[in-house]
């Protein structure tokens, strides 16, 4: 029963942060402290593993918003004509979507796993 | 680090590359170029390329690409050329021609463009790899 209990203060305190990069695909991401709030209520008993995959999110959200960020310039390069290298920004746009595509995997993976938990006979 | 660091490595040698083209592109262009007997001719570019340190934080120590350092010329000597009829010839109908080899420029090109190629199908396939380990067990 403790093992349940632990993993479903887990999944309740991680349910948060998964639905935070739901914005991340409309574009609409600000800085990765604004998800910070879920690394500051962690669940009684899962803090630790909290701490953790909290860290994973905000490192991905803030290695997202840079590569979307450096993709957006590059394409004002482009558009302005500016830009020296045809490859630098088709690299960056391709890296971009790769991130958001990692950033909504995981996502829809903590989503997954929080309803699993919750279609749980108890 | 980044997330994705085999973009920025094969990036750097698309890079390379573009800019190999470039050099060659200009000697072919300067193939016609006369200058007097008493200037320097044409010299052909040449790109000087070295391989890039990795990054530091790596635990595995694979190199981080490669980057141009500098561009080398060749002769200034040229090739002399007896050719009365041109403007620039001196008193004995003497120009500088460019010492650059066609034949060698194409097959320059050619390797820059395949090397160019490779590094595109080396971003292409990790791509597709990555894309795949997103979706490992997705439903």
């Amino acid at each position: 029963m403790g093992a349940i209990n632990g993993l479903l203060g887990l999944v309740t305190s991680v349910q948060p942060a998964a639905s935070t990069p739901a914005t991340a695909g409309a574009g609409a991401l600000t800085s990765g402290g604004a998800i910070g709030g879920v690394g500051a209520t962690p669940g009684t008993t899962g803090a630790a593993a909290n701490q953790g995959f909290g860290d994973v999110v905000v490192k991905a959200l803030d290695g997202l918003q840079s590569v979307q960020n450096n993709a957006d310039g590059l394409a004002v390069k482009a558009a302005t004509g500016d830009l020296n290298d045809v490859h630098n920004y088709t690299i960056a746009a391709s890296e971009a979507s790769l991130a958001t595509d990692f950033t909504v995997a995981m996502r829809d993976r903590a989503v997954e796993a929080f309803q699993e938990i919750m279609r749980m006979q108890v | 680090m980044s997330l994705f660091p085999v973009f920025q490595t094969a990036g750097s040698g698309l890079h390379a590359n573009r800019i190999w083209m470039d050099a060659v592109a200009d000697n072919i262009a300067n193939v016609n170029t006369i200058r007097p007997y008493d200037q320097a001719a044409f010299q052909t570019r040449w790109v000087q390329v070295q391989s890039v340190r990795g990054d530091s934080n790596d635990p595995v120590g694979v190199g981080g690409g490669v980057q141009v350092v500098a561009a080398r010329f060749g002769s200034p000597e040229g090739v002399v050329h007896y050719d009365p009829t041109n403007p620039l010839a001196n008193k004995d109908g003497l120009v500088r021609a460019p010492d650059v080899d066609l034949g060698d420029q194409m097959t320059q090109l050619i390797q820059a463009q395949r090397s160019y190629q490779l590094n595109l199908t080396v971003i292409d396939r990790a791509r597709d790899s990555y894309l795949q380990a997103i979706n490992i067990a997705a439903r």
